[in-house]
């Protein structure tokens, strides 16, 4: 490995880096093109060094644990946009933050509903982990944004898929097979959203009883539960935000006042059908938990004896519990994914599809892929 | 073939039956065919009806070394169902089971099922099926999948995929497995979301999960119309400009106008350069500020007539108009053809004078019906085959618009899907390194070629080998 790094440094020294939170690596390198990128990942394949690519490392929770020869950060992928607010598309590079995106189509008062808070999470990490934000229940996940990705293969191709258009059908939708694929397929470079316009008005609203909530308004934007009670999110014009919030009779706040992601000894994201979330939280013991009603999606602190119980309730209704952190010795004793699906045999083939000598986080992915 | 096509018929007469058998020498005739233009080949029709016959159909198939292709209803535009060499050709029409689960919202549904018929079946909840191609009276779920079909209303509610939240599929080694599931987002890798829009070439789809939209309280619909295309197409920009993403925003052009007025009768401004069909839904208290707005901009960019339709009965009728453009081309030629290509929608105006322009010199009948609001655009040639040298205009003409499409930063296709038709374009808009990603995907779910072969790739798509070789024996 003496030798190798000596290469690699000779290589891609010149843009190496330190990652506070990342694993340790041979290497931490912030390469500032897709080419950079291409020639690097040739490089581990003929080497067969392990490559973790890094955001903000927000989302890096999910999976199996990686131990890198190379760390490669998005950090000099976060300059080019370009934004064409009249079409309501926008084109990024995968380093850029939620929040710095957020600056720019913010000055037309544009959104992309990614996740609405840690703004600090790159649009490249999001798009590779695939969470999605609350707003999920009116605009659809994540994966419903994203018209283009051009990606770097494991092996240093570099493809593109998708188009920069709203509508598409033109091949396989490889777009939307980057989303969620936590970096085990190619290093997203960059990536053409599909954006929204924010609504005029906006209240968050206080209410006893989600079904009820449901009842008496059309598609919020959100309908969240925490230890606290429920909120219901609304949006459109003044006046259906109004005529709505008088609906429900709870107490109103301006704007969105979105909920803290609960802090437990394990982070876990729980998903089920839409009408199990209410028993699944009567499950849940006395951690903080956010759950989303419509949707089926419920994050949750728990202690590390609550993973299987919870887990088992979730697996035997059709659904799943997935471990995004918790303490290493829990973390080694346990699965974070879960059951496994059916698809898994074809999930391993499409891997080596596009990662043929596996250098790209070998084992994150579901069945050890 | 391995043996003769006698054992073929009677190994698949044993799995389905003999009256869900087709092989006569007419029956294969009907169905080597869609809704398009081209003709292909058919061994023997089967009509399933359980994902187990159909994983029963393929292995035998690949037994006796002949391919699958799955069909609906045969509304599909681009061959995506035509099978080019001999195939069996796995008709899913029988596959119409609904299982609705009204309380989260979702239905396992048949690719059988047709389009019109799941949102009718599911009424009675208050719930529908987002995705209405003009064909949904026609078409069915499976080809919709197939095809990752649009239809007006995707505007706002986006195309099928974005409504399928899982997928039974028969694999390539006659093995049935599901994609995603009813909660949300799948483990591991989201195969449900590329199995939509492959148009079967990945696996025979057996089952779809389906989510389902709460009907909208309100409905505004409105007509504008414009004395010059540019008004329509300003407005459309305009509206999206404004913030304003409408449940549909539908442009027909005069030729069109007239041929569908002659056809339903709908009061239409015959004397209209272009006509908007906009649409809003949602809250009783939102929609009116929303339509207003619309008709404000309308009003700004030279609109001469503002319609509101005023009940649900003239709503209809507008949307009968709008949908009915494909049958109403028939009182006006005896043939047509068609591209579907996207553009970036702030090019609309740009690339519809191009279309204009290439249709009078070539001395054409175009007619126009664009899903404006997204930028998906449908110019339509009517013309009579019989005359000499015209198909080889209107092949000449749509080859043109397909390369102003490009240049505007476009697309090929989006929503009649790839098929046969259009295979052979796919390398404008795809490097070779790009379409061997595409190749090495669909081998990763079929390695032999079996699943519906020759769509979507254009041949020697797989040939691009640089990379890393691997070492036989490779655990990857």
């Amino acid at each position: 490995m003496t030798g190798l790094r000596s290469t690699l440094g000779k290589l891609f020294g010149g843009s190496k880096i330190e990652i506070d939170g990342a694993p340790p690596a041979e290497l931490v390198v912030a390469p500032d093109s897709a080419d950079q990128i291409a020639r690097l990942l040739d490089f581990a394949s003929e080497h067969r060094l392990t490559v973790l690519p890094w955001g903000a490392g927000v989302h890096q929770g999910f999976g199996g644990r990686i131990e890198p020869d190379v760390i490669v950060s998005s950090s000099n992928l976060a300059g080019a946009v370009e934004w064409d607010p009249d079409d309501l598309t926008v084109v990024v590079g995968s380093g850029i933050t939620l929040g710095g995106l957020d600056e720019v189509i913010g000055a037309r008062r544009q959104s992309a509903v990614l996740p609405e808070v840690d703004l600090s999470a790159t649009v490249g990490g999001v798009i590779a982990s695939g969470v999605s934000g609350w707003r999920r229940l009116r605009y659809g996940p994540t994966r419903d944004r994203l018209l283009q990705v051009q990606f770097v293969t494991g092996d240093g191709r570099m493809v593109t898929g998708g188009a920069r258009v709203v509508k598409n059908v033109t091949g396989y939708d490889i777009p939307r097979l980057l989303t969620g694929s936590l970096g085990s397929l190619g290093i997203i470079t960059s990536v053409c959203l599909k954006l929204w316009p924010e609504p005029e008005a906006a209240a968050t609203v206080t209410a006893d009883d989600p079904e009820r909530a449901a009842a008496v308004t059309y598609r919020p934007q959100a309908v969240l539960e925490t230890r606290d009670g429920v909120s219901v999110f609304l949006a459109g014009t003044t006046a259906e935000v109004e005529a709505q919030a008088t609906a429900l009779g709870g107490e109103v706040a301006a704007g969105f006042v979105w909920p803290e992601p609960p802090i437990g000894t394990c982070a876990v994201r729980m998903r089920v059908l839409p009408v199990d979330v209410s028993p699944l939280v009567a499950q849940i013991g006395t951690g903080p938990f956010v759950a989303a009603h419509g949707v089926g999606e419920i994050l949750a602190g728990v202690e590390s004896d609550e993973i299987e119980p919870l887990r088992e309730w979730a697996e035997v209704r059709g659904g799943a519990l997935v471990v995004e952190r918790a303490p290493d010795d829990v973390y080694e004793a346990i699965d974070p994914w879960g059951a496994s699906p059916s698809t898994l045999d074809l999930q391993r083939k499409v891997k080596a599809a596009f990662d043929p000598l596996g250098v790209l986080v070998p084992g994150r992915l579901p069945g050890g892929i | 073939m391995v043996g003769s096509l006698d054992a073929l018929v009677a190994e698949m007469t044993s799995i389905v039956g003999v009256d869900a058998v087709r092989a006569g020498e007419l029956d294969r005739h009907l169905f080597s065919k869609d809704a398009g233009v081209t003709r292909g080949e058919v061994s023997v029709v089967v009509l399933p009806k359980t994902a187990r016959q159909v994983a029963a159909v393929v292995r035998a198939a690949v037994s006796h070394d002949v391919a699958v292709v799955p069909r609906g209803a045969g509304t599909g535009l681009s061959g995506g169902a035509v099978p080019e060499s001999p195939a069996v050709l796995i008709v899913t029409t029988r596959m119409n089971q609904i299982d609705l689960d009204a309380g989260n919202h979702q239905a396992w549904v048949g690719p059988g099922v047709i389009n019109l018929d799941l949102s009718d079946h599911t009424d009675q909840f208050g719930l529908y099926f987002a995705p209405d191609p003009s064909s949904q009276a026609a078409c069915t779920i499976g080809g919709n999948v197939a095809n990752n079909s649009g239809g007006p209303h995707c505007l706002a509610e986006g195309s099928t995929v974005n409504h399928i939240l899982a997928v039974e599929f028969v694999t390539a080694d006659g093995d049935i497995v599901v994609a995603g599931s009813g909660a949300p987002d799948p483990i591991g890798l989201d195969l449900r979301g590329v199995m939509v829009g492959s148009e079967g070439t990945l696996g025979i789809v057996t089952r779809v999960l389906v989510k389902l939209l709460p009907r909208p309280p309100a409905i505004r619909t409105l007509l504008l119309a414009f004395p010059e295309v540019a008004g329509a197409a300003a407005t459309v920009s305009g509206v999206i400009a404004a913030g304003v993403v409408p449940a549909a925003l539908e442009m027909m052009d005069r030729p069109l106008i007239r041929a569908v007025e002659n056809f339903v009768h709908a009061d239409l401004p015959v004397d209209a350069a272009a006509v908007l069909l906009a649409e809003v839904a949602g809250h009783e208290a939102g929609v009116d500020a929303e339509a207003e707005l619309i008709a404000q901009i309308a009003t700004d960019n030279g609109a001469f007539q503002v319609r509101r339709a005023a009940d649900a009965e003239e709503r209809e009728l507008l949307w009968k108009a709008r949908k009915s453009a494909f049958g109403a081309i028939a009182q006006v030629a005896p043939d047509y053809y068609l591209h579907d290509t996207v553009i970036p929608r702030t090019k609309l105006v740009e690339v519809l004078n191009q279309i204009y322009e290439i249709a009078a010199r070539r001395n054409l009948l175009v007619l126009n019906t664009i899903h404006a609001g997204d930028g998906n655009l449908h110019p339509l040639f009517a013309f009579d085959g019989s005359d000499p040298g015209v198909v080889a205009q209107v092949k000449a003409a749509a080859d043109e618009i397909v390369d102003i499409s490009i240049a505007a930063g476009g697309t090929l296709s989006g929503e009649h899907g790839i098929g046969l038709e259009k295979r052979d374009l796919m390398h404008l808009v795809f490097s070779p390194v790009d379409l061997d990603a595409q190749a090495r995907l669909r081998e990763a779910f079929d390695p032999a070629g079996v699943m519906n072969p020759e769509k979507v790739l254009p041949a020697g798509s797989r040939c691009f080998d640089f990379g890393r070789p691997v070492p036989e024996g490779t655990w990857v």
